[in-house]
């Protein structure tokens, strides 16, 4: 039977946006035609209504820096944080640098065969190799001890809040809308902030990095444990269990996996922002890139960058390690390849390898286990001594159990010694290699030759000109010069209204003029063309792609590495190769943002399609649909909420990373945010923070709302 | 409050579950209103109504009912799992809805303990670990929980499984560590939450078999959800039968079977082999002619004539059954002596007892018209059956009522 009455609340509300979408054309074509025979100019926010906000903040910086000794918040509170976070960064740097090179080395391999085997191991040692090898041993190991310090936090922070917040509802959802919040808010917004409170050399540095890795450790935390089953939590009560019984042996251990996912995040987030955490203090690799992309060495900046790949790639793969070790500890079986593909198993040679490279871990283990069965005999044959009988069978089979952590502090206690017997002194000069010098030549190669290709309209100089002439300027001319701004508003509010309903209209509505009267007009109107053209060319590369990876494994399987990859990379360190292409200027800014977000794009666009329900594509085949038909018909209609969530994080994305460019030229809010930064003028680097939080909300909440309303559809 | 006086173990008084926001309010409701129109008019779910039974030492009873009539709901309130909008629970006489969490604790850790419907094992956790789990909250030490654990395992059939983890287990399997773990900390009380609802009807039917023969050697106080009513007549001593949070009917099997309170519960009985639920003790009636060994015979004979009885039942004067006296010994007196009926009597005729299942008493009246004579444990006459009543068992009053569906008897 029909349903009329769907169908006519359905015709209700096309007929709502037409209606409104024939507003939004007279808005933006003809009332500025009307406007413009106005004797007044609407065109710019009128500057008589900027608030001047950063009059009083700037007199409370004032304020702060004449108090900082005497005022109780900063004696008792800040001043001490402070020092604490300061204590424990020059405590990591001193163990790290202070450790001989060989240790670190032996060390990191150590870690990756523990954690993930001999493959993550080599590629451990391999990483800091390399990062020894271009000479930034010490800068490498500086941004190490930064991350070290600011990942214990957070999670120390982190993984308590999340066990509140998964048993305190109350405190869960006061906790979410603060974490969105953190999460939407691009990590130029809190620097000021965070450098006017915690002003101690590399202190800000660690909080902002804390600030921003933080969520996920609360989020998964939380997550884990509210996904252990509810019959499973109830058997443990059934049994009589204390609510911290049942929290440390049954909801714990089963979200322990959740939990391991999160601390994975919190590392590669807080490795994200470290060129940005340069900006207000921290040392190491990030300053090296920041440095040199500011004096245009982008051989230098290349290397601290790929320094910068690399430990976040040893990182992933370590903690993800761990995470999986979790889940699936007996699932490495006997004959498996330790690190050659397996499929490389038919050629001799290959397996000629691997039988060396596993009798080798063998004796390692044996080795391991002779030395803790050793251990364990005289350690136990002491506790005999008091008639402690069954400690001593307790502790032989805890020493057997770990082994492997007995036998690798064996082996570092042995690298000690004879590194303190014959020092090892620095990375060896001997074993570096310099990229700089042909970097920078292939890189003014690349300028010559590739920014225009003979007298072809081709190469990256018509690619830039191209999108500054047909795109930017044109966009940012409309919305600075052309659109009125009571209109830009009012357009604004409408297509939040059709995109998300009334609630979000209002309160876009409100956050567009405040951003005017923070006197941010021209800036936001800025950014925002540099968002809308970078989201549209992500878009157009994206959802084919998606659609494509969709259809063919080949394509998916080729992406894959590509995609891991750029989803590895710390988001400033695209900037770096693109510097070198682009110039600087805003054009790099957008490339970097079309890098940056291409892979949740695609990855959410393949796989929206793919989880199409079999039964449904089967039926539109059933019916004779061609793979075209049953694709528009079928598969892109269902996959529409996952496509417009990877739109939701394109926009995201992009916008984040538009805001970093203002650090090259990108202009906008970036540039506001980073100037003010730069000439320690805090009234305006918050005043640009503000219009940036209050454009990231506007944008994520709509485009969330736009989501969750095509789900409801499609129940 | 203290327990009314009752000798039940488990004592269950008006309770209440209503699931909303407010359930004070829905509780002053008129209670005439049915769950639908209470949900309609105010959004809260009444999940349990007014519900009162008591389960005694060493029975199983089974709450029976379709899925979302309460039942888990029930049985978690007398664990206060879930903690019930009204009404009481004693267990043992003692309140547990006055109980503190302390003691609440205490009596989930020693008296009662649950298996689940989807087993609810710790997945993370070695069978052996799982099993000695309520053990283990109780602050055992492990060697002493692992042997309890490896004791109880054994018992359920799953020696030498203690060091897999539940995924590497079947269902039924996995259930039988469920009833472990249950059982470890041998508890006087055992819920069963529609334990083999999740397994195969083959496996089903084993596990029943097996939880039977368990509760002969422990004789523990069950209570055991099912929606199967197969199952709650193969397993109960008692049944109360649930339909949208209220108990429409208590009774034994047989009662239930054959005098179904609602046409809800007789759509359940209609399944239901009769002949194997129905006993002795449900069709059997007081015999007509009862005799004693001084009666004249020719009294006798003529109580018989009236009454058109084969047979009359003889007793002795502190009323133990001494044999059946057939019409036609006393028509034709085979060695008469005149004073006493005992030389007429046929003392090695078949009786049975008040549980003979009636598909026994099928086969036992087939070939006689005599009476079968129902003795109870003190060996006194309990009534008679005979064919015709075993007849009038088999055919329903539903049945009997639509005779369209009435079934053929061989
Ligand atoms: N936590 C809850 N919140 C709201 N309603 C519930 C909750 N638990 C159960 N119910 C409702 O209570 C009724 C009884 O549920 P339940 O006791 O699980 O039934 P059964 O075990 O007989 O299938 C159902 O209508 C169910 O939807
Ligand atoms: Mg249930």
């Amino acid at each position: 039977m029909i349903n009329w009455q769907s169908l006519s609340s359905r015709a209700a509300v096309n007929k709502r946006d037409i209606l409104a979408l024939a507003a939004l054309f007279v808005i933006i074509f003809l009332l500025p035609l009307l406007f413009a025979q106005l004797p007044l100019n609407v065109s710019h926010f009128p500057e008589a209504l900027n608030l001047h906000l950063r009059q009083p903040i700037d007199q409370f910086q004032d304020w702060v820096v004449g108090h900082r000794a005497t005022s109780p918040a900063f004696v008792y509170f800040f001043d001490p944080v402070s020092d604490a976070i300061d204590w424990g960064i020059r405590r990591a740097e001193d163990f790290l640098l202070g450790t001989p090179w060989p240790v670190i080395l032996l060390a990191a391999f150590l870690l990756g065969q523990w954690a993930g085997g001999l493959r993550v191991a080599l590629l451990s040692v391999a990483g800091l190799v390399f990062m020894g090898g271009v000479g930034l041993w010490t800068e490498s190991l500086q941004t190490l001890a930064l991350m070290l310090v600011a990942v214990l936090i957070s999670l120390a922070i982190g993984i308590p809040l999340g066990i509140l917040a998964a048993r305190y509802d109350r405190l869960d959802s006061l906790l979410r809308p603060v974490l969105d919040a953190m999460q939407t808010m691009p990590a130029f917004v809190y620097l000021i902030p965070v450098l006017l409170f915690f002003g101690i050399a590399r202190v800000p540095s660690v909080v902002a990095t804390v600030i921003y890795a933080l969520p996920p450790a609360i989020r998964l935390t939380n997550l884990g444990i509210r996904q252990v089953p509810g019959a499973t939590v109830e058997a443990a009560r059934s049994f009589g269990s204390t609510p911290r019984q049942t929290l440390v042996k049954v909801q714990l251990p089963l979200a322990r996996p959740t939990i391991m996912a999160g601390v994975n995040q919190t590392i590669m987030m807080a490795l994200g922002i470290v060129v940005i955490a340069a900006l207000i203090g921290a040392g190491g690799l990030g300053r090296e890139v920041l440095i040199s992309l500011q004096r245009l060495r982008v051989g230098q900046g290349l290397m601290a960058g790929l320094a910068i790949v690399f430990m976040a790639i040893i990182l992933d793969r370590i903690s993800q390690g761990f995470a999986r070790q979790e889940l699936a500890s007996t699932n490495r079986g006997a004959g498996r390849f330790v690190l050659l593909p397996q499929s490389w198993a038919k050629f001799g040679p290959a397996r000629a390898l691997e039988g060396l490279l596993q009798a080798g871990l063998r004796q390692a283990a044996a080795f391991a286990r002779l030395l803790a069965d050793g251990l364990a005999s005289v350690a136990g044959a002491g506790l005999r001594l008091f008639g402690l009988n069954d400690a001593a069978a307790a502790l032989a089979s805890q020493f057997r159990r770990h082994s492997f952590f007995i036998g690798a502090v064996f082996l570092l206690a042995v690298a000690l010694a004879v590194t303190a017997v014959f020092p090892a002194g620095d990375f060896p000069q001997a074993w570096q290699f310099d990229l700089t010098r042909p970097v920078d030549n292939a890189v003014s190669w690349m300028r010559d030759n590739l920014y225009q290709i003979g007298d072809l309209p081709l190469g990256t100089g018509p690619l830039s000109d191209f999108l500054v002439i047909y795109g930017l300027n044109p966009l940012r001319n409309f919305l600075q010069n052309w659109l009125p701004w009571p209109l830009v508003i009012l357009g604004v509010t409408l297509l939040v209204y059709l995109a998300a309903g009334g609630r979000l209209a209002i309160f876009s509505a409100a956050g567009l003029f405040v951003i005017g009267l923070l006197g941010m007009w021209d800036m936001a109107m800025d950014t925002l063309s540099q968002v809308i053209v970078a989201v549209a060319v992500t878009a157009l590369i994206a959802l084919p792609l998606g659609v494509l990876s969709a259809r063919s494994d080949a394509v998916e399987l080729t992406l894959r590495p590509v995609l891991d990859l750029l989803q590895t990379i710390p988001p400033f360190v695209y900037l770096v190769p693109v510097i070198m292409l682009f110039n600087i200027g805003r054009v790099p800014g957008i490339i970097a943002s079309v890098l940056y977000a291409l892979p949740p794009g695609i990855r959410l666009t393949n796989l929206g399609i793919r989880q199409v329900s079999h039964s449904a594509v089967e039926a539109s085949q059933a019916f004779g649909a061609t793979g075209r038909q049953t694709l528009f018909k079928v598969q892109l209609p269902l996959a529409l909420p996952s496509i417009m969530m990877g739109v939701n994080q394109i926009v995201m994305m992009v916008l984040a990373m538009v805001i970093i460019s203002g650090l090259v030229g990108g202009g906008g809010l970036g540039l506001e945010a980073v100037t003010g930064l730069a000439k320690n003028q805090t009234g305006r680097g918050i005043e640009a923070g503000l219009a940036i939080v209050i454009l990231a909300m506007i944008m994520d909440r709509a485009t969330q709302a736009w989501v969750k309303r095509r789900q409801k559809y499609l129940k | 409050m203290t327990q009314p006086k009752s000798d039940a173990q488990i004592l269950c008084k008006n309770v209440w579950k209503v699931f909303g926001p407010r359930p004070e309010q829905v509780r002053q409701l008129d209670a005439g209103l049915t769950k639908d129109e209470i949900l309609a008019q105010t959004g809260h779910v009444v999940a349990v109504k007014d519900v009162s039974f008591e389960v005694q030492k060493g029975e199983i009873f089974v709450v029976m009912g379709l899925s979302g009539s309460g039942k888990s709901t029930l049985v978690r309130c007398i664990s206060r799992l879930i903690e019930p909008t009204d009404g009481h629970v004693w267990v043992d006489g003692d309140d547990i809805l006055a109980m503190s969490r302390k003691q609440l604790r205490a009596l989930r850790r020693h008296k009662m303990s649950m298996v689940f419907q989807h087993f609810g094992l710790f997945p993370h956790r070695k069978i052996i670990d799982n099993v000695a789990y309520g053990l283990e909250v109780q602050g055992i030490k492990k060697a002493e929980r692992h042997a309890r654990a490896r004791e109880v395992l054994e018992l359920v059939g799953l020696a030498g499984w203690e060091n897999h983890y539940p995924g590497e287990l079947s269902g039924g399997m996995q259930q039988r560590v469920g009833i472990a773990r249950a059982l470890a900390v041998d508890p006087e009380i055992m819920l069963f939450d529609e334990p083999f609802s999740a397994l195969d009807p083959l496996i089903r039917r084993e596990m029943q078999d097996e939880l039977l023969a368990l509760q002969k050697m422990m004789h523990k106080t069950i209570i055991f959800i099912t929606h199967d009513f197969l199952e709650a007549v193969k397993l109960g001593d008692r049944i109360a039968i649930m339909k949208d949070g209220q108990v429409v009917q208590i009774g034994t099997p047989a009662q239930v079977v054959m005098n179904p309170a609602t046409d809800y519960v007789r759509e359940f009985t209609k399944d239901v082999p009769r002949s194997r639920v129905i006993t002795a003790q449900n069709v059997m009636q007081p015999p007509p002619v009862v005799a004693s060994p001084t009666d004249a015979a020719e009294a006798v004979a003529q109580k018989l004539a009236r009454f058109e009885c084969v047979a009359a039942c003889v007793q002795d004067e502190q009323g133990h059954f001494l044999g059946l006296l057939p019409r036609e010994h006393l028509a034709d007196p085979p060695q008469y002596n005149g004073d006493d009926l005992q030389s007429l009597l046929v003392d090695d005729c078949p009786t049975i007892t008040p549980d003979t299942l009636l598909v026994e008493l099928i086969r036992l009246t087939m070939n006689s018209d005599a009476p079968l004579p129902v003795i109870n444990k003190q060996n006194r006459l309990a009534g008679v059956v005979d064919r015709s009543m075993v007849m009038a068992a088999l055919a329903t009053p539903a049945e009997a009522a639509d005779s369209e569906e009435k079934p053929t008897l061989q």
